[in-house]
């Protein structure tokens, strides 16, 4: 209800500026924001998954559940439920009403990539290291695991030995990613050989492949809309594209037709992308650098490179868009802080004193017909009242742009007063005592990792504060 | 009144629509009543105060206009009416007015003794089931919203408790006290949390929860607006936000905007996000404001004032929108509400002369005029699901008010003509018989007209009696 009051130059800014903060809970790996945009998922290194609530910057939530680091996680479009997986080969799907694990999925081999379906939050489709794509359905506790084609789909013209070559290469790809489309129907895979696949769910058949790029896929992501597909490979660009309708009715596989819309590259330092992020509305694509603190955003329009982000001095991995605002969070590879990057916009004085207006340049004064005209205080007073003839209607409800509907989204996490807070102790030390402490606090994070279960971790941070006291 | 009347005389053009709107309401008011003799067996005086009230809404509007309306005027028409309103029938039968007449019958259900001192402020919980009341004697209780039971009564505070709010799921109650801490309590159990918000550096004067519960903005007499994290009990944000004591905060319905205002006659609209102040709205008499409610829709925010107005302001364009008068509101932080009726929205809210008020949102006309309190009722709170009422005042009880406007129609079609049960409410007796049931002892029905009559001059506010301390409302004399 903020849009009609806040300043329409700040509100045509479409992506951030600066970095406006960072939020810190042990060591990220990943981030996540949910549909609404008032939840972000963190993944630690430790295993443990928290949310974050983007209001406060606080922690809402924690889950302990996984025991090695989060690989990915991916939340439903209720934002009640979340999957996450992790490297002890494990998918775990999160009630977020009771806070407790609704299903856990053990796989024998570690998980990259798990993605929920759309419409239903008990499948889920995942690719696993040097392993078959699976499609997960865990409706009944036990679950259904399918395995997914990984071969790509070849056309019937080509002659029988380059046929034989390419069966014995098909066979040494491997899916690096696999994620739904918007309706849920088919599934998109990226290979080891840079193929493009398409997976219809229903018959677990690869309807269409192409060859996208060189190297590997190493990562796929749509917008909001479902509508454009954006793919992080190895040779070093980004590319975006259109999708077809894959839900139309009368769709014939082999008339697919798929283009990449726009290449994004560093032509000149030959950067490669860690991970890549659409914006909101899918007008802007963004991605973290390998070897390099900056964050780029392109914009889709004319393919040009909008901005560079600076920040901390440190290089990103996962970084995310928020669902609507112009917000990006980034995890610090070395440090394991979420740095947040958004815009600040300039108090305006005038809204402090009603009585003043901003004004670009002088206006000469026109003293109004009736300005500095005596009226009877009653009179005023009666006429403001006769002025008051409008209709009013403190009912209704107007729908906001952008703003996701009750009746479609009606979870709300519950509240809980009573988190232990020892992460807020932590980044208050971290804080006060500066970059060499924070730096020992992730060496223990790192340990804790290898060893010891998240039970201890608490402990060994109190012993560190104890000692870090007594110097 | 034209309504009724034409309903009862010309049935054919009119009942389907009467019947239309009382089936509609009575499966949400039915509940709101632990027996349904309660309803029935006081129907006759509840409608005729409806009878004598409605034709106001139109032929006194101009009245209502004048710069300080009187209640000797509202009484004066209102009897002028009720003699008028059978020939205005055939008048209003053919042809059903567009817009209807707004009718309200709020009666007395319980009063809730216990308070050793005055109640500043009553809040229902968001769904419905709670009502807790807060104290200048340094107690919050907390009672069934249905029965009307005791159920708690949370200690802690060392000085008078000026404010609380519920969270959204209804299971924590904070509340700001002249102690300046804010104390979190978990409803169930009674227990406050261990770690008070402690901040500011006066009495704590008004607090809000943010509609996810995530966030707590309190409004205090060092005239700062804290916002509180309170997942880890931070201050998350203080903003400098007023130059005099700050009456009131609220949060907007998606919680984008938090508002404030203050007696110094300003009120802000800030952004939750950025904390940056987007609005300042201010009357050109600036009169101390004392609470501000946004409206349900969140687009305008009702505005209380010291000037015995109360104004609804569309803050987006900084107008005045309506101006509610006729109570009396001149020393003390009176609070009220919106209550969400079937069709239409009403304003209600205390008055420093005992009564509660009832105005139309959309006409500006009194609706309904209720007195039991006896002194100042400083804060009026309305359940938007079941339209309960519940109001707390300068002497120390927290009252129940039901609309029992819908049960009325029903129950006179059901039953009696309407010539018969119109005579009695005439009846002054009714009224005195009202006033002598008041002393009875608490939870036992005590419906009781709202007519000129009704109130007993021993009632009208004495100046020995606002001596009587009540520590926080008191200090928003200024």
């Amino acid at each position: 209800m903020n849009l009609a009051l806040s300043d329409p130059f700040v509100l045509a800014q479409d992506y951030p500026e600066q970095t406006t903060g960072s939020l810190r809970s042990g060591h990220a790996t990943s981030v996540r924001f949910n549909r609404k945009g008032d939840c972000l998922a963190v993944g630690r290194v430790d295993g443990t998954v928290v949310i974050f609530d983007v209001e406060t910057q606080g922690i809402a939530r924690k889950l302990k559940g996984h025991t090695r680091q989060v690989q990915s996680l991916c939340w439903s479009r209720c934002g009640r439920y979340l999957l996450t997986s992790s490297q002890d080969w494990r998918c775990n799907l999160w009630d977020l009403q009771t806070g407790t694990i609704l299903r856990s999925v053990r796989f024998h081999a570690p998980v990259y990539i798990a993605e929920l379906h759309p419409w239903d939050h008990f499948k889920f489709v995942l690719s696993l290291f040097e392993d078959q794509p699976l499609l997960v359905d865990c409706t009944n506790p036990e679950p259904i695991k399918m395995k997914l084609p990984t071969i790509p789909k070849r056309t019937q013209i080509d002659d029988e030995q380059v046929d034989k070559k390419q069966a014995a290469q098909d066979a040494k790809q491997s899916t690096t990613v696999s994620i739904f489309t918007a309706s849920g129907d088919h599934i998109l895979a990226g290979t080891s050989k840079g193929w493009l696949n398409i997976i219809e769910v229903a018959t677990r058949k690869t309807i269409y492949s192409t060859k996208i790029c060189t190297g590997v896929v190493i990562y796929l992501r749509l917008t909001n809309s479902g509508r454009d597909l954006v793919v992080n490979a190895q040779d070093r660009i980004i590319r975006t594209i259109q999708l077809p309708n894959l839900s139309a009715k009368d769709l014939d596989p082999d008339t697919i037709d798929i283009e990449v819309e726009h290449r994004f590259q560093d032509v000149v330092n030959r950067l490669s992308w860690n991970h890549v992020a659409f914006s909101s509305t899918g007008e802007y694509v963004t991605a973290s650098t390998y070897n390099n603190h900056d964050i780029y955003i392109w914009e889709r329009n004319h393919g040009s490179l909008v901005k560079i982000l600076e920040g901390p001095k440190e290089e990103h991995g996962i970084v995310e868009w928020h669902p609507h605002r112009p917000m990006i969070a980034a995890c610090g590879l070395e440090s394991g802080r979420i740095h947040i990057w958004s815009i600040t916009s300039p108090q305006r004085w005038s809204a402090l004193a009603p009585d003043f207006a901003e004004v670009e340049e002088n206006v000469e004064f026109l003293e109004h017909e009736d300005e500095y005209d005596n009226h009877p205080e009653e009179e005023l007073l009666k006429q403001r009242l006769d002025l008051e003839d409008e209709d009013v209607d403190v009912l209704t409800i107007e729908p906001v742009k952008g703003e996701i509907l009750d009746s479609e989204n009606t979870f709300k996490m519950p509240f809980q007063l009573d988190l232990d807070d020892s992460d807020s102790e932590e980044e208050f030390i971290s804080i006060r005592r500066g970059e060499m402490r924070r730096k020992s606090f992730t060496g223990t994070d790192h340990l804790l990792d290898g060893d010891t279960g998240t039970s201890g971790d608490d402990r060994t941070l109190k012993k560190m504060k104890g000692r870090s006291k007594k110097r | 009144m034209s309504d009724f009347d034409s309903a009862e005389s010309t049935p054919v053009p009119e009942r389907p629509r009467k019947r239309q709107r009382i089936y509609d309401d009575s499966e949400a008011s039915t509940p709101r009543y632990s027996s349904p003799d309660e309803v029935e067996g006081d129907h006759k005086p509840a409608r005729s105060s409806n009878l004598r009230r409605t034709p106001r809404s139109r032929s006194a509007s101009s009245e209502e206009r004048s710069p300080r309306p009187k209640y000797r005027s509202r009484s004066a028409s209102s009897s002028g009416s009720a003699g008028a309103s059978p020939s205005q029938t055939p008048d209003a039968g053919p042809s059903p007015p567009a817009y209807k007449p707004p009718q309200l019958n709020y009666k007395q259900k319980f009063i809730l003794r216990g308070h050793q001192k005055a109640v500043s402020q009553v809040r229902i919980s968001p769904d419905g089931c709670w009502i807790a009341s807060a104290s200048a004697d340094a107690t919050i209780k907390i009672w069934n919203a249905t029965t009307g039971k005791h159920m708690r009564t949370l200690e802690g505070h060392l000085a008078g408790i000026s404010a609380i709010a519920w969270s959204p799921d209804s299971n924590t109650l904070a509340s700001g006290s002249d102690d300046k801490i804010i104390r979190l309590w978990d409803r169930a159990s009674g227990i406050p949390y261990p770690v008070p918000l402690i901040g500011h550096h006066n009495y704590v004067f008004s607090l809000a929860f943010s509609p996810k519960g995530n966030m707590l903005a309190s409004g205090s007499f060092d005239e700062a607006l804290f916002l509180w994290d309170l997942r880890a009990r931070k201050l998350m944000r203080s903003l400098p936000a007023h130059s005099d004591p700050i009456g009131g905060v609220e949060f907007v319905r998606d919680g984008t905007l938090i508002g404030s205002c203050s007696t110094d006659g300003l009120i802000r609209v800030w952004d939750t996000a950025t904390g940056q102040c987007l609005k300042t709205i201010v009357h050109e008499d600036n009169p101390s404001v004392t609470t501000i409610r946004f409206s349900p829709n969140g687009r305008f925010i009702l505005a209380f004032t010291l000037d015995s107005s109360i104004r609804l302001w569309d803050y987006v364009s900084g107008t005045c929108k309506k101006t509610y008068q006729g109570h009396t509101n001149l020393k003390y932080s009176l609070g009220g509400t919106f209550v969400t009726g079937a069709t239409s929205a009403y304003i209600a809210s205390g008055s420093e002369d005992g009564d509660i008020f009832f105005w139309d949102a959309k006409t500006k006309e009194v609706v309904q005029r209720v007195s039991g309190h006896d002194g100042v009722v400083f804060w009026v709170d309305s359940c938007p699901m079941t339209g309960l009422v519940v109001s707390g005042g300068m002497d120390g009880t927290v009252r129940i008010w039901v609309d029992t406007y819908e049960d009325d129609t029903m129950a006179r079609e059901e039953a009696a003509p309407l010539e018969d049960d119109y005579k009695p409410k005439e009846d002054p007796e009714d009224d005195n018989m009202a006033v002598k049931q008041e002393d009875i002892e608490d939870s036992e029905e005590k419906y009781h007209n709202d007519t000129p009559m009704g109130r007993s001059p021993s009632r009208e506010r004495s100046p020995a009696r606002s001596q009587e301390q009540v520590t926080s409302p008191e200090r928003m004399e200024h």
